[in-house]
């Protein structure tokens, strides 16, 4: 199946960025929100994002303009017809992605795949909203999603080879690095790293040690790029601490979150976005 | 030279990686490969866990999963599909063989 035109529902940062990719590989892409001012910032973000790369002569004011082109900013459904895949990137609300796939699998051709952006929710309960079970996957890319090379490619239980093969190319397209991952909480990249990050807090705990000096001896022993302190102040510690506990819940004990997560987290300390986390941003 | 509780925290933070990595791969969820290539490309790790268990050693891992497990840190028991390459000779890139093929 050959994608010809693609839809990305929900106008936030995620799907401004995923907008641009596909715009920039030269896909005609309609950005789809139903705040006609979400549909603004998604346009100025993207326009910044172009004139980043006209300031580092990667680009020509031509050429941004060619590839804007490719972009229809709409609140209208018509705007979608001829859509060939479509990409949910929604809030992380499972009610409220119900509802855009129901929408989608009424006004897409039958043919047309619906996949999710999320990072957390199911995909197969996702795709019985539907009629088409089988054209329905994850496609879960990683911010900020116009830097990031990875698309993890979920297959739900109903979703075809067909399916996951047409969103694997589409990845390849806009150069993207997809790898297959069978649905599990957390797919791949998500449970490795809380993994993780749980067991750091548990070491923290222990041994009464400050975040930035862990932080420290993990990024100059070059093991990760950030420390995971730094990382989930940059996630938010509200998002860490729901997803800790999805992990929690279905997979057991050694994603239990810390008792300092959840205090900072129930003192309103939520990391970057709120100027206080493990670290102080004031 | 790293302090002592630095280098622990080193162990500690590869070890827990690399579990989780290993439960991904048992439970079929995706390959050694793909899992390899996903922390690379989504979350900058410089080595993918099983390309650095491999070269660390799979004897030598297993090694420090039992003395932590010892120590009283169950999170840390080692996964039969270890086991089972180390009982084997499987031990990564000094035998050819470990969870990647070399």
């Amino acid at each position: 199946m050959y994608i010809k035109k693609v839809a990305v529902v929900g106008a936030g940062t995620m799907g401004a960025d995923i907008c641009y990719t596909i715009a920039m590989a030269g896909i005609p892409v309609v950005i789809r929100d139903v705040s006609n001012e979400q549909l603004d910032h998604a346009r100025q973000h993207i326009q910044e994002l172009f004139q980043g790369r006209v300031a580092r002569n990667k680009m020509s004011p031509a050429d941004v303009e060619d590839r804007m082109n490719f972009i229809t900013f709409s609140g209208d459904l018509d705007d979608l017809d001829g859509v060939t895949l479509a990409i949910e990137a929604v809030t992380e609300k499972m009610a409220v992605k119900e509802a855009v796939f129901r929408e989608l699998d009424q006004v897409l051709s039958p043919l047309s795949v619906i996949v999710s952006n999320t990072s957390a929710l199911s995909i197969s309960h996702l795709a019985t909203v539907t009629s088409r079970p089988t054209r329905v996957a994850g496609m879960h890319f990683f911010y900020p999603a116009h830097m990031m090379k990875l698309v993890e490619v979920i297959a739900g239980d109903q979703t075809s080879s067909e399916t996951v093969e047409a969103v694997m190319r589409l990845a390849e397209e806009i150069r993207k690095i997809p790898v297959k991952v069978k649905e599990c909480p957390g797919f791949v990249v998500n449970r490795i790293l809380m993994s993780s990050m749980a067991e750091v807090l548990r070491y923290k705990e222990e041994h009464q040690l400050e975040a930035a000096s862990i932080d420290q001896v993990i990024t100059q022993n070059k093991l990760a790029p950030m420390g995971p302190f730094m990382l989930a102040d940059a996630l938010g510690l509200d998002v860490a601490l729901e997803v800790a506990n999805t992990l929690y819940q279905s997979l057991g004990d050694r994603f239990k979150p810390s008792r300092e997560l959840e205090q900072l987290v129930a003192e309103g300390h939520l990391g970057m976005k709120t100027g206080q986390g493990f670290y102080s941003y004031r | 030279m790293a302090q002592e509780w630095e280098s622990e925290l080193l162990t500690r933070f590869q070890l827990a990686t690399f579990l989780e990595a290993v439960r991904l791969h048992d439970e079929g969820i995706a390959s050694a490969e793909d899992i390899d290539i996903a922390m690379r490309a989504g979350a900058g790790l410089p080595k993918g866990p099983f390309a650095w268990a491999d070269k660390a050693g799979l004897d030598m891992i297993l090694g420090q999963l039992q003395e932590l497990t010892q120590a009283g840190n169950p999170n840390f028991a080692p996964p039969e599909s270890l086991v089972d390459k180390v009982a084997r000779g499987q031990l990564g890139d000094k035998s050819k063989r470990g969870y990647l093929s070399h």
